[in-house]
């Protein structure tokens, strides 16, 4: 039985919070961005001291803890973004920092069986000799778990394990996590993803604003009552209506093969969200750099307003008429430490002045327009991007895309990593470009996302094309079905 | 109450941001007080346009790594460079039958060929441009002492020295004149200019920028080649003022220099950060450091161990304010 207490008066990152967390059960922690999550679950790995307020584990009281205490103590934190030793071993990665496996030099044998045996309990099929930068993501995941069992951890804090894997090994997941239950171990369980929790949870806490809400028993709630703990509001309607397309065809993709993909063919309609269904590796971003021309074709053709075209890099889709939102906003899309106005203008900056100069003041008008067209919420355009909230670095992304004035605009993940409340923004965006004429392309690894805003969806498997879905068809299990090859 | 807590840390922490920003200054006018009152001679017109004139080819070659250091890339090749261009102007002009125009020009487009087979190799290689440069480095050198047959040369003409050594009004030197005019202009291309946006963008976020549509393996070629013609007038200025030129030290280290510089004023290693005015003013601490050590009599050695500590120092100064408000 743990209590913890915590006050942070100057950020309130955390305001009085106290969670109490059973032996052997999964407690789900959910929240929106910025609920206070992140704060909540460094304070008890030790990675920061809470102002006030203490941490009770195994009967003891500790005013905070540092990350080696929290170590010993038993904690173990599997991050959302990894952190290991990329060109060392599965079995180095394991072992690292820890003593008494071998004498005093390393015994790769005694470790290789020893990670082996670990491996094979845990269903994950890779050698101990791998390097981990070769691993997927969910086998590197299964990786800090087994580092985390290894080190007799008594609570496996988990922070949105299963946003990057695919479905089959999100099963795996499950399975790790009841047998982690199943050896007394606490799991704290943080996702954006409610329907797991009601697989896999006992409890959930909610946070809000950095301070607590509740903590129910899964079995008391269901998923709208869940999100209407998280924003503090019923939200009614999460996908704004969308007025049907038109029948005019504006992309016409045909045949398409290359960069992984073979024989894709589509159409896309004016003023239509056409929605892009498949697992991971499927070849849904590829297929959207190679219509953006971030990759090369190898056959196939594709047509825009009549106009064949030849793309040869994104500088040409650009020209032609496409615009890409990334999927990784902070790696492809934003320049996190540059200004909003230089990011909105970087793509379209040679239309922005005379000759070779830059002309600021034109930049910093187009900046303001942007800013209030698409609702990015900022006092003012000249901050870092790094500095505003996921959502609206997301819309950012926009209106970089947006400058150069495309027909078609390719979402890949438009809400991944945005909470629900910026995500109903995003959507209503999307809504009012697709009346102002542009059409999109989104492809999403959220099902009710696809559901809720496409107008069709194209289903994809391991770079073919297995079905295209009209409204009328459209079901999870139809979706999953295509997509698992079936 | 916590409103106004709040304030004062905002207050303190701009403040911290500031001397930042401003490392670089307030460190070369301590430097010079500190100087001037240790020894008379410091302050003096004609010591203080001895510094000017001895870093010329300094500044204009950190206006070359700057820029490259913004694109993502870094090179080492550049005091061979250099090397190259002076030995081989010296050497057309030492024999007579060249014109200064048309050796000039040659050496400049040397210098620009050089550099884009720097770029052009990191792109085919795929490899960062310090291991890439890192060959090339070798590879200049060897051309250098293959051009030189390691002979100094001089006997160079008056024509040609003007550049270094001329006074225009019979005061200011010809050589300051020309550096700040090609600061004044990479400062204009970088910070004012569509294709300057794109080589801070192409260093920032290489992939973020390809898929907005820039050309980026272009972009980052043309600073290569950009950067040659910085070097190549560098070396110019620097052989002119020395009257000779030699394989070994008409360049060589300047690379390191230059790196020091940018470095010492907040270019970011991973690139996509910096500010022009702030290498030059950079450039002149290690200038005014070295100066004021020799008229003190310190020993070449000592110097070395003084400026490696004065970038520590730099550093740490940097490090210690939080760089994000």
């Amino acid at each position: 039985m743990r209590h913890i207490t915590k006050t942070y008066p100057g950020v309130k990152a955390l305001d009085d919070v106290s969670i109490s967390f059973k032996k052997g059960e999964v407690h789900a922690l959910v929240g929106e961005n910025g609920a206070g999550k992140s704060t909540f679950i460094k304070t008890i790995a030790g990675a920061i001291h809470p102002d006030s307020g203490e941490i009770c584990i195994g009967g003891k009281t500790y005013p905070h803890l540092n990350p080696k205490q929290a170590i010993d103590l038993g904690v173990a934190v599997v991050y959302q973004e990894l952190i290991q030793f990329e060109a060392m071993t599965v079995m180095d990665n394991l072992f690292m920092g820890m003593e008494g496996i071998d004498g005093m030099f390393i015994n790769d044998k005694i470790r290789a069986e020893r990670t082996q045996q670990m491996l094979d309990s845990f269903h994950c099929n890779v050698r101990p000799t791998d390097l981990i930068r070769d691993l997927s993501i969910a086998n590197r995941q299964i990786i800090e778990i087994i580092k985390a069992v290894i080190r007799k951890a008594k609570i496996v804090i988990m922070d949105e394990p299963t946003a990057a894997i695919t479905v089959e090994e999100q099963e795996t997941l499950y399975k790790i996590v009841k047998e982690l239950k199943e050896k007394e171990v606490t799991v704290i369980y943080i996702s954006h993803r409610l329907d797991e929790l009601f697989e896999i949870c006992d409890r959930v806490s909610v946070l809000r604003d950095g301070q607590y809400v509740t903590t129910v028993n899964i079995t008391d709630v269901d998923k709208d009552g869940l999100i209407a703990l998280m924003v503090g509001r019923e939200l009614t309607e999460t996908y704004p209506k969308k007025p049907p397309c038109s029948d005019e065809v504006v992309l016409k993709v045909e045949h398409l093969s290359g960069n992984g993909l073979e024989d894709i063919s589509f159409e896309l309609h004016k003023g239509e969200i056409l929605g892009f269904a498949g697992l991971v590796g499927a070849g849904r971003t590829e297929l959207m750099h190679l219509i953006y021309g971030a990759a090369k074709a190898k056959d196939g053709k594709m047509t825009l307003r009549g106009k064949e075209l030849h793309l040869k890099s994104p500088a040409d889709g650009q020209k032609a008429g496409i615009g890409l939102v990334p999927e990784d906003r902070k790696f492809q899309g934003c320049f996190l430490d540059k200004a909003l106005y230089w990011n909105t203008s970087i793509s379209n900056i040679d239309n922005i002045g005379k000759g070779p100069f830059v002309d600021t003041k034109e930049e910093m008008k187009q900046a303001e327009i942007f800013k209030k067209r698409i609702r990015i919420k900022t006092p003012d355009m000249k901050v870092k991007a790094g500095t505003l909230s996921g959502g609206n670095q997301q819309k950012v992304v926009v209106a970089k895309m947006l400058a150069p004035k495309p027909d078609v605009l390719i979402f890949d993940e438009p809400t991944r990593g945005i909470d629900i409340g910026a995500r109903a923004e995003i959507y209503g965006m999307m809504v009012a470009l697709t009346q102002e004429g542009n059409s999109i392309l989104m492809v999403s690894s959220d099902m009710e996302e696809l559901l809720g805003m496409s107008e069709r969806i194209v289903v994809l498997h391991e770079g073919h094309q297995t079905g295209t879905l009209n409204r009328e068809e459209f079901s999870q299990e139809k979706i999953l079905t295509l997509a698992s090859g079936l | 109450m916590e409103e106004i807590k709040k304030n004062k840390a905002k207050q303190g922490r701009s403040i911290g941001a500031i001397l930042t920003d401003l490392s670089m200054p307030i460190m070369l006018v301590v430097l010079i007080a500190i100087f001037s009152i240790l020894n008379k001679n410091f302050f003096t017109q004609l010591n203080l346009t001895n510094i000017l004139v001895q870093n010329v080819h300094i500044a204009v070659c950190s206006c070359a790594v700057m820029m490259i250091m913004v694109s993502g890339g870094t090179d080492l090749s550049i005091g061979y460079q250099m090397s190259v261009a002076a030995v081989l102007v010296a050497k057309l002009l030492s024999t007579g039958k060249v014109g200064v125009f048309p050796a000039i020009v040659l050496g400049i487009l040397v210098c620009m060929a050089l550099g884009t087979f720097n770029g052009v190799m990191g792109h085919v290689l795929k490899s960062h441009t310090m291991i890439v440069t890192l060959g090339t480095m070798a590879i200049f050198q060897g051309i250098s002492y293959l051009i030189s047959d390691s002979k100094n040369i001089h006997n160079l003409p008056n024509a040609f020295m003007y550049l270094g050594q001329g006074r225009l009004f019979g005061f200011l030197p010809l050589n300051v004149v020309i550096m700040a005019v090609i600061v004044v202009i990479v400062a204009i291309i970088m910070g004012r200019t569509k294709i300057g946006r794109k080589v801070y963008a192409a260093g920032d976020n290489p992939e973020a920028a390809r898929l907005a549509g820039l050309n980026v393996t272009r972009i980052k070629i043309l600073v290569f080649t950009f950067a040659g013609l910085l070097v190549g007038i560098a070396a110019i200025l620097m052989a002119a003022r020395a009257g000779s030129a030699e394989s070994g030290t008409s360049g060589p280290g300047i690379e390191f220099t230059g790196i020091t510089a940018c470095v010492l004023s907040g270019v970011a290693l991973k690139g996509g950060e910096g500010t022009l005015w702030k290498v030059i003013v950079a450039v002149f601490v290690l200038g005014v450091l070295s100066n004021g050590m020799q008229l003190l009599g310190v020993g070449t050695y000592p110097q070395h161990i003084a400026r490696g500590a004065i970038m520590l120092l730099s550093l740490y100064l940097s490090n210690r304010a939080p760089k994000k408000a």
